[in-house]
């Protein structure tokens, strides 16, 4: 009797879930670390969507969910929903940031100069078939040599580990400050930021539209990348009205300053890896911008989200250019949910539509009255 | 819920205008942006009366339509209606949920883009049905009485009833908007370029269909069109629209015949 | 002395597993949506160790107000035993430490998903309906800041509009489960997708009902005896789905909303839906002392309130109001 058996649900469940774990191995802390190791990316990816910025946890539910990524922010998701929130982190401005990636691709060369990083982008998307055979680290990238040693160790090393960050220039300038010093962008407003406790906070009140600013940029920040992608793609790819350039993009390490609830004395509680993306829009009298930044390194969801930002509130019918739409079906937990929920039996409804389709064929579409 | 639906209502016989006008706007304004949309416009309409507004695009006629159907707020200007939803006072500020009672008692529009006006896929019966709705009717019988009823004054051909505009041509859609706007005897009726765009055979039915309409149920009209023919065919009396404001009124024969502005005996003549 | 010895445990949970701040705003918003009846009422929907979509409001709504002298039913389709209802009955009873039961007379909080049980309900016990879609105007306008503005100028022409729309096109309404509603003849309600059968139970109900959607992040209440009418014309009626002629093939039972359960080589069986309550009359039958409350529809099909319902093809009498 399929999967509404007789008394068997519970029992159902439980060998359900052992021969998942079965197939998936063993789950140990070694397996868990190794995840965190090997899988930055992943664990980045999964952290940024679930908001909750814990390595550790992070890579426990991929381990737990056999790398399955929407399970794994659920499980993320369903972990923060247990924590109280203890305090609020003071904000981080961009010249903050341990920035070990940043580029413009508005300018040849930005104050500060075009940081590449850690990144692939330049490399051949060849895959190290070697390495199958034995071959060991011998394929390795050539170290740089030469005058640029000192300057590329003391990067590669703050990049590996952000307890060595301090290496780095903590004072970058943005290029949107560049920007606005030369009138191109409007000023900011000559008030102090606001209290982080006072922000609305999406994970304690409901999305209502229009959003304010902090629900949006929340939203963005923890939305889906793969639904991030496909909206900000539709839009790239020829339903948007403008064709934005990345005026900044950055990647790094942030310190969460706390305040000492007795002292006042400000601290940092630890350093998370940020990235953001900040695109501009020249179609105007004024430049525009657009932005999105998240927790971990995650390049392709901060652009596209930043671009989705720019035309959220474009007056065209297009589904990427309204804030609703782009919220609401971008939200991981919430789109993966109702997908799979479609597993879950329907007879009942399933029943009472058959009734009514029975009993229009019994009618034989006469209209009421109508006779 | 009204105690009879409006289609069993007798029909009214034409009166002398005695008492005062059923519509008074005074100073209407609206801008958008740095655009003057309408400057300055005085109107009234008495009951059973029908008042046209010619101008060329541009000159303000359309947003005057707008504004005297509660779409758009106002920038300034005094707008009544002798009806008693109006309460004697300026509908521009009415909240939303009387204003848009008025609107459904009081006032139909036809526009010249039928999707304005018309769900394109219901079907025609249902989009005359729905005013009733709007108005508390909860009968099927009566509102598929009074969709057909309306339909029928509209001349919209009975086997048709069940047909969604969608797949209807332009002047049978403008039937429907028709049907829908007078389906509960409204005191004012709008009508926007009601024939632009129809083929003139066309145009030429739609307009009978207007004419026999306002000799059957005098309800006073306004009507908006830059065709100088038909305004002709349907008003009494004349205003002329050009840059926001009304350069010249006076009863249509008169205006057309005899153009004081310079303005207006341009209008005129490019037409002869 | 460290930082992990003064912390609780990483594993410990908080009563009902939401954290105290999370609860107290549910308890808050429930008490909104039971003070506005119909009215649904957003709230900070959190997620929880199952996935969103599978009843994760009506979990929030159960674990906010249980406590642990409650008696806890969990029903899908009508069925207790259904892997969905079993996961989250051990969930709640996990977290909350309430005792579980099949039987509808004896729970304190009635969870579901998409029945309302046959047994009638009493006064203090609640019955918690999961929704997938609180918002019964989305297939109408499906921007949801146009239909609250909907709702607040109580703006719901378009809905009787389908209803004309349906009966010129089928010749009935066609509408199969989450059938729409007006409460307290003011707010159009999704009474979540139970069958219409189910329907006419949420009138002059003696228990409260939640309706909690944790996805759309919105919760909505019926209380005791508030009027709940499903929407229909003067002249022509809602239906609940015929029953009429189908026998339980377990029970013999008529008269109470069946599975069909369909035979190789054509033709159905059919079931009771309420597995708590088909149970009882299977014991009942073999001579076992069950107690069998009393039902919303009796033997013969009968609603318990009479008036609710109108006869099935009731159809306006020939020329309807006689103006065409």
């Amino acid at each position: 009797m399929a999967y509404v058996a007789a008394r068997g649900g519970e029992a159902a469940i439980q060998y359900a879930e052992q021969l998942h774990q079965a197939l998936n191995g063993p789950l140990t802390a070694e397996r868990v670390q190794l995840i965190a190791q090997l899988l930055p990316y992943l664990v980045d990816r999964v952290m940024g969507e679930g908001s909750l910025y814990a390595p550790e946890l992070a890579a426990l539910a991929l381990a737990q969910t056999g790398g399955d990524l929407y399970e794994a922010v659920l499980l993320l998701r369903a972990y923060r929903s247990t924590q109280p929130r203890l305090a609020y982190a003071e904000p981080v401005a961009q010249d903050q940031i341990y920035t070990v990636r940043r580029i413009s691709a508005a300018f040849k060369a930005i104050p500060g100069g075009q940081i590449l990083g850690p990144t692939l982008d330049y490399s051949h998307r060849l895959l190290r078939l070697d390495l199958l055979d034995g071959a060991g680290a011998a394929g390795r990238v050539q170290p740089v040599t030469g005058s640029d040693q000192r300057v590329a160790d003391t990067e590669h090393a703050a990049a590996a580990d952000p307890a060595q960050a301090t290496a780095l220039d903590p004072s970058l300038p943005a290029v949107a400050d560049w920007q606005r010093a030369m009138g191109l962008l409007e000023p900011l407003p000559d008030t102090p930021p606001p209290d982080p406790a006072t922000l609305p906070d999406l994970t304690r009140e409901p999305l209502s539209f229009p959003a304010p600013r902090a629900h949006r940029l929340q939203s963005l920040a923890r939305a889906d990348t793969g639904g991030t992608l496909a909206l900000g793609y539709a839009s790239m790819r020829g339903y948007g009205l403008v064709h934005p350039t990345v005026n900044e993009l950055r990647l790094g390490y942030a310190d969460v300053v706390l305040r000492h609830p007795i002292t006042g004395a400000s601290f940092s509680a630890g350093r998370v890896r940020v990235s953001q993306c900040e695109v501009v829009d020249t179609q105007v009298s004024s430049l525009r911008l657009g932005y999105t930044a998240t927790l971990g390194w995650n390049e392709v969801k901060v652009i596209a989200g930043a671009m989705l930002d720019l035309e959220m509130d474009a007056p065209t019918p297009h589904p990427a250019h309204r804030e609703e739409f782009v919220l609401y079906h971008t939200e991981a937990v919430e789109a993966s949910g109702f997908c799979i929920h479609y597993k879950l039996p329907h007879y009942v409804t399933f029943q009472s539509g058959l009734d009514a389709l029975r009993g229009v064929r019994d009618q034989g579409g006469e209209v009421p009255g109508d006779r | 819920m009204t105690d009879q639906p409006p289609a069993a209502r007798p029909l009214d016989p034409p009166r002398l205008v005695t008492g005062g006008p059923l519509l008074r706007a005074s100073g209407l304004r609206k801008c958008y942006g740095s655009i003057v949309a309408v400057a300055a416009v005085d109107l009234e309409i008495y009951p059973g009366e029908t008042v046209g507004i010619v101008g060329e695009s541009g000159s303000g006629k359309s947003t005057v339509l707008r504004l005297l159907n509660l779409e758009e707020p106002a920038d300034a200007g005094d707008y009544r209606l002798a009806v008693p939803e109006g309460a004697g006072g300026n509908l521009f500020t009415l909240d939303r949920y009387h204003r848009r009672m008025l609107r459904v008692q009081r006032i139909g529009i036809v526009y010249q883009q039928p999707h304005l006006g018309l769900r394109m896929n219901a079907t025609s019966g249902g989009n005359v049905a729905e005013r009733l709705i709007m108005a508390g009717e909860r009968r099927f019988a009566a509102l598929r009485a009074a969709a057909r009823g309306s339909l029928a004054v509209s001349e919209f051909p009975a086997e048709r009833v069940d047909d969604p505009p969608a797949q209807l041509s332009g002047g049978m859609q403008q039937r429907v908007q028709l049907a829908k706007a007078i389906a509960l005897r409204p005191a004012l009726l709008l009508l926007d370029e009601p024939t632009t765009g129809l083929d003139v055979s066309i145009q030429a039915l739609v307009l009978d269909t207007l004419l026999r309409l306002r000799r059957e149920q005098p309800i006073a009209t306004l009507i908006v069109s830059h065709d100088l023919g038909v305004i002709r065919t349907l008003a009494d009396r004349v205003l002329v629209m050009r840059a926001g404001r009304v350069v010249e009124h006076g009863l249509t024969d008169q205006v057309l015949e005899d153009p004081q502005h310079p303005y207006t005996q341009q209008l005129v003549h490019a037409r002869l | 002395m460290s930082l992990a010895d003064l912390a609780h445990p990483r594993y410990d949970y908080s009563y009902g597993f939401l954290d105290e701040h999370a609860r107290r705003e549910l308890r808050r918003r429930i008490l909104k949506a039971i003070a506005i009846p119909g009215y649904q009422v957003p709230y900070a929907s959190r997620e929880l160790p199952i996935a969103r979509g599978w009843g994760t409001g009506g979990l929030q709504a159960t674990l906010s107000v249980a406590g642990p002298h409650d008696t806890i039913k969990v029903i899908d389709q009508g069925a207790d035993d259904s892997v969905n209802a079993a996961n989250l009955r051990r969930f709640i009873a996990r977290m909350t430490g309430v005792a579980t039961t099949t039987d509808t007379t004896l729970a304190t909080i009635i969870q579901s998903r998409h029945r309302v049980p046959e047994e009638r309900l009493r006064e203090r016990q609640l019955l918690v309906l999961q929704v997938p879609d609180p918002e019964p105007l989305r297939h109408v306008q499906p921007d949801s800041s146009k239909a609250r503005e909907m709702h607040a100028e109580a703006d719901y022409a378009q809905m009787w509009l389908s209803l004309y729309e349906q009966l010129v096109r089928f010749g009935r309404f066609v509408q199969g489960a989450s059938y729409p509603v007006v409460v307290h003849g003011r707010y159009l309600m999704s009474p979540s997708p139970i069958p219409r059968w189910d329907t006419p139970t949420l009138h002059q109900a003696a228990h409260l009902t939640i309706l909690a959607a944790g996805r759309e992040k919105r919760l909505y209440a019926v209380p005791p005896y508030t009027e709940v009418r499903p929407i229909e014309f003067d002249d022509v009626f809602f239906q609940v789905e015929r029953m009429a002629g189908r026998v339980c093939a377990v029970s013999g039972a008529r008269h109470k909303f069946m599975d069909e359960l369909p035979v190789a080589g054509g033709g159905s069986l059919f079931r009771i839906s309420d597995t708590g309550y088909l149970e009882k009359l299977v014991r009942a039958a073999r001579g076992e002392p069950v107690t069998i409350g009393p039902t919303y529809y009796d033997a013969v099909g009968r609603f318990y309130q009479p008036g609710v319902l109108h006869e099935p093809d009731a159809v306006p009498p020939e020329g309807g109001t006689g103006h065409d």
